[in-house]
């Protein structure tokens, strides 16, 4: 199947295609639902999940203005107050203080569109930019390995190239953002610069990716068949029968596309009524 | 793409202005909605600033089709939401704002979102005793679903209306001059209204009702709730304001002046959705809100000779159309009409023509759509089996089609019940030969029947290898049976651990085995969306009963509830993009709230008296809970016939608006219950053919 003109890309998306053609084929063009578990622990990665969820909520409510004390007050997880303390104490430091909370934007990719879902974009008019992205699993990867991530390089290239209106109409140069990534089990932070450079060569791979997807009569399966496991569409695929285990999974239970797990607001409200 | 001047004034032109936008479907409205967006965009407004107001989601589709296509940068992330959808996102950010005052009984916790399928649940599980302790609405012969349906009807209608809920009963019996039963009705109505709305109240439960209430009375009024939505969206495009209600045009018209433009656009000839508390009237009062007010009313869908029909099926309709007809052209070349004597006739002639347009004449699919009042499983069934062995696919959109009626859905839920026999609730035999049947691939009901006949006792499931006649085996095939063991041994395995939650016992049946090589789920993609719509469908019902009620079984009761036909009832959502270029089958008010206009239209069944007349529905009513109803006068039998006519030009009208070159319609002298019809849209087509005859003819 091909793509359909109006199809927008996502870090998401394309790290799916990264990981598997087939996959991405399934997800995105066909939207199969296939509702597989992605790891055998099914109420362990539900319970991260939910709790990554709380955890950005809880962040986006107070930074719309909503003070600490009233979103804290009846809390009932005590790991989800921990890293909210920790978020007060040290999440905030040295950003910008004109700050754009869950904000989506959108650039052209060629002859597509590309997606970015950011947790905060904090501004500086003029001066500089910060994307700031909460992360609630355990483990803190080194910067080297971040900064190859597909999300990094989506959101860098996503806010140099559209963030302009943030900005107060001007475009943001690449050296004024920097992403920064923010661990709230130990308040690790990892920062990220970028640079016309690295913009350049974001560019460059990522309208290469596009125009091959674009350009793909046939998605084959990944040949790395370890992924299957955590993948959905294993039986499918007739890549296996058993969804794989949880500590051996490097996903982060707070992906934005977890099939079945987000709640469609819009939905919800033309069914109620 | 090019637009007419006075398209052009709203879509170019007073962009810093609030525009009000009035004229018929096909003339243009949306398409100069699309064109002001791009064109903000392009003088610079952030695509983030822009909000697209729409009374339901799908009438927002043109406008995600038109701008994700859009070359015009960020066009493709403009935002369109409901009334429902806002309501919905702000509670759910700024509940601690507001929870102390707004009387509920847990302020400190999070509220619960209840869908409609969550709140016929808490009406079956504890308002129905409280119906039958008092015995409330023992004349009235309705399934419960639709009387719970009806009891929040009434509590939204006030919501959307504006007035307090313990007025409902009161309102109902004062436009109401027949017998006492009926008023007593009204009498149960409010109790049940008042009973639900207390329950809400103490669990923190917020039905659609309680949503519009306190996003609108409270978070609206709140500094920061408002400054957060008004300083986030300078940009109004709100769509057929005339399909929405009283509350949501309150709030348009509150934020009106503290935009930077906003576009209001009204359909002169809809309000379609009256009975879900659209008020067309209250919506024109926008209209003087807004510096430029401009109309359309040069058609751009119809050819003129389906113009023409739709004049003459006006005049047909007894409504007053101007003296001068649109144009030459004749009606009667617009329509093809065939009267069958039998439904089964009119299908055939359906699907022939059907395939006639595609196959002969080249017709893309997308371009025909399948209409009629109302959408029965029967009447889908017929039609898509006929047009499926002409070669032809299609695809259906109805509202409510019953997720536990799908053959995956039946058998998960019978193989819950084998893997759970602590529960109490031994699967049917019927239902287990079903189950496996459809989870084993091959694996016919006659085969399926001799290994439930032989190897299910106590609700279990025997191993293959036990089965004692080797004859019945030979019969089943071991490869059969080897996958039936499998399929055994992983129950049996489920059993022999702690119990999951019923949404992760399904993903993992589906994922381990139903979907495997073998099995009836493998690459079968309607199991797996009918799997997944039970597993969001599971879930849901855990994560919000299990917090309200931590130490009810949730898993049977989910279970018990889906048997009754109170849970997995609704809709289910057509996702396959395979089936996009595919003939549609909806009811003719779910075509109309499309908002997408196509070639060929097919009216099914006009002799039905279901074009127009509004449903049964004795607790409530769509008029009189109005807002602009007048307290003190009653209801008559000449409103209820005046107010039917109106619908019924309203949809007929509405329909040949969206339709490009021709209808074909069908007719059968005996309905779908046997009983002869003539409704009023035969009537007036037929009425409609003797005149243009006669008039032909100079007679």
């Amino acid at each position: 199947m091909t793509l359909p003109d109006d199809f927008s890309f996502s870090q998401t998306s394309l790290s799916d295609y990264a990981d598997c053609p087939r996959r991405f084929e399934l997800k995105y063009l066909l939207e199969q639902r296939y509702p597989a578990p992605i790891v055998a622990e099914q109420l362990e990665l539900e319970h991260r999940i939910e709790q990554g969820a709380r955890f950005h909520h809880l962040i986006h409510q107070h930074q719309i203005g909503i003070p600490p004390d009233l979103l804290t007050r009846h809390l009932d997880d005590d790991e989800l107050l921990a890293w909210f303390a920790l978020y007060l104490r040290s999440g905030l430091d040295d950003l910008p203080q004109v700050r754009y909370p869950e904000i989506a934007l959108t650039v052209p990719l060629g002859d597509h569109a590309l997606t970015a879902k950011f947790d905060l974009i904090a501004v500086d008019l003029g001066e500089r930019a910060v994307i700031v992205d909460w992360k609630t699993g355990g483990r803190v990867p080194r910067a080297d390995a971040l900064a190859g991530r597909m999300q990094t390089v989506v959101y860098r290239y996503v806010l140099a190239k559209g963030g302009a209106h943030l900005n107060g109409g001007a475009p943001i140069p690449p050296e004024r953002i920097e992403m920064r990534y923010w661990y709230a089990q130990g308040g690790e932070s990892i920062r990220l610069p970028y640079s016309a450079a690295e913009y350049a060569r974001d560019e460059a791979e990522l309208r290469r990716l596009a125009a091959e997807i674009a350009a793909r009569a046939d998605f084959p399966l990944t040949e790395e068949t370890r992924r299957c496991a955590f993948c959905i569409y294993r039986a499918l695929c007739d890549r296996g029968d058993r969804a794989g285990s949880l500590a051996e999974w490097d996903g982060e239970g707070e992906s934005d596309d977890l099939s079945g797990f987000t709640l469609d607001i819009e939905q919800i409200a033309e069914i109620a009524f | 793409m090019r637009l007419l001047k006075k398209q052009q004034l709203a879509a170019k032109e007073n962009l810093d202005k609030r525009v009000f936008l009035e004229g018929a479907a096909g003339t243009g409205k949306t398409t100069a909605a699309i064109e002001r967006i791009k064109q903000l965009i392009r003088s610079g407004a952030p695509a983030g600033s822009i909000l697209i107001i729409v009374p339901q989601a799908t009438l927002a589709a043109p406008y995600h089709e038109a701008l994700k296509r859009a070359r015009v940068e960020g066009a493709g992330s403009v935002r369109a939401a409901t009334l429902g959808g806002l309501a919905v996102e702000m509670l759910d950010l700024f509940w601690p704002l507001i929870a102390e005052e707004v009387g509920f009984a847990r302020p400190t916790q999070r509220p619960h979102f209840l869908s409609l399928e969550l709140a016929q649940y808490y009406m079956t599980r504890f308002i129905q005793p409280e119906i039958e302790r008092y015995d409330l609405f023992n004349s009235v012969r309705i399934q419960p679903n639709r009387l719970y349906t009806q009891i929040l009807d009434n509590l939204n209608k006030a919501a959307l209306v504006g007035f307090p809920h313990d007025q409902i009963g009161a309102r109902l019996k004062s436009a109401w001059a027949g017998d006492v039963e009926q008023a007593a009705i009204y009498d149960d109505a409010q109790r049940a209204a008042d009973l639900f709305r207390d329950l809400c109240r103490q669990y923190n439960l917020l039905d659609f009702s309680l949503q519009v209430i306190l996003f609108v009375q409270f978070l609206w009024r709140r500094e920061p709730p408002r400054r957060y939505l008004t300083r986030r969206y300078r940009h109004l495009i709100v769509d057929n304001i005339e399909e929405d209600n009283p509350a949501a045009h309150d709030l348009i018209a509150d934020w009106l002046p503290e935009c930077d433009s906003a576009l209001l656009i009204y359909d002169r000839e809809g309000g379609f959705r009256r009975f879900l508390g659209a008020d067309p009237d209250d919506g024109y009062r926008l209209k003087a809100l807004c510096e430029v007010q401009l109309e359309l009313d040069n058609d751009r869908v119809m050819s003129e000779e389906v113009a023409a029909f739709r004049y003459e099926l006006g005049r047909s309709l007894g409504r007053r159309v101007p003296a001068e007809k649109p144009n030459a052209a004749d009606a009667r070349d617009a329509i093809r009409f065939a009267d069958s004597r039998y439904l089964p006739q009119m299908l055939d002639w359906t699907a022939d023509n059907v395939r006639r347009l595609i196959v002969d004449e080249g017709v893309s699919p997308k371009e025909i759509v399948i209409l009629s009042a109302l959408l029965p499983d029967a009447l889908r069934f017929a039609l898509q089996t006929r047009l499926s062995e002409r070669g032809i696919t299609s695809r259906t959109h109805r509202p409510s089609r019953a997720l536990r009626e799908e053959p995956a859905a039946r058998a998960l839920i019978a193989l819950a019940k084998l893997a759970h026999p602590h529960w109490g609730m031994p699967a049917e035999k019927y239902d287990t030969i079903f189950a496996l049947s459809a989870a084993i691939h091959d694996l016919d009901l006659a085969r399926a029947r001799l290994l439930v006949e032989t190897g299910y006792k106590n609700n279990q499931l025997i191993p293959f290898a036990q089965i004692a006649d080797p004859e019945i085996q030979n019969r089943v095939t071991f490869e059969l049976g080897g996958r039936y063991e499998r399929l055994r041994a992983w129950l049996a395995r489920y059993q022999a651990g702690d119990p999951q939650p019923l949404d992760h016992f399904f993903s993992a049946l589906f994922g381990d085995v139903l979907a495997q090589p073998g099995f009836g789920f493998h690459r079968s993609p309607d199991a797996a969306a009918a799997t997944a719509n039970l597993i969001d469908s599971a879930r849901e019902f855990r994560q919000t009963v299990s917090r309200i009620e931590p130490d009810l079984a949730v898993a049977p009761e989910y279970v018990k509830m889906v048997d009754q036909g109170v849970i997995a009832n609704l809709y289910l959502r057509d996702r396959d993009p395979k089936l996009r270029d595919a003939v549609l089958i909806t009811p003719a008010y779910a075509f109309l709230m499309s908002n997408m206009p196509v070639d060929y239209q097919f009216w099914l069944n006009v002799g039905s008296s279901s074009w127009g007349q509004r449903l049964y529905q004795p607790l409530t009513h769509p008029y009189v809970l109005s807002r602009g109803w007048k307290p003190g006068r009653i209801w008559t039998d000449a409103d209820e016939y005046a107010t039917d006519q109106e619908m019924v030009y309203r949809i007929v009208s509405g329909l040949a608006r969206r339709c490009r070159k021709r209808v074909y319609i069908g007719f059968s002298e005996i309905g779908e219950q046997g009983i002869e019809q003539r409704g009023a849209v035969l009537t007036a087509v037929q009425g409609m053919l003797r005149r243009l005859s006669r008039e032909a003819a100079g007679v």
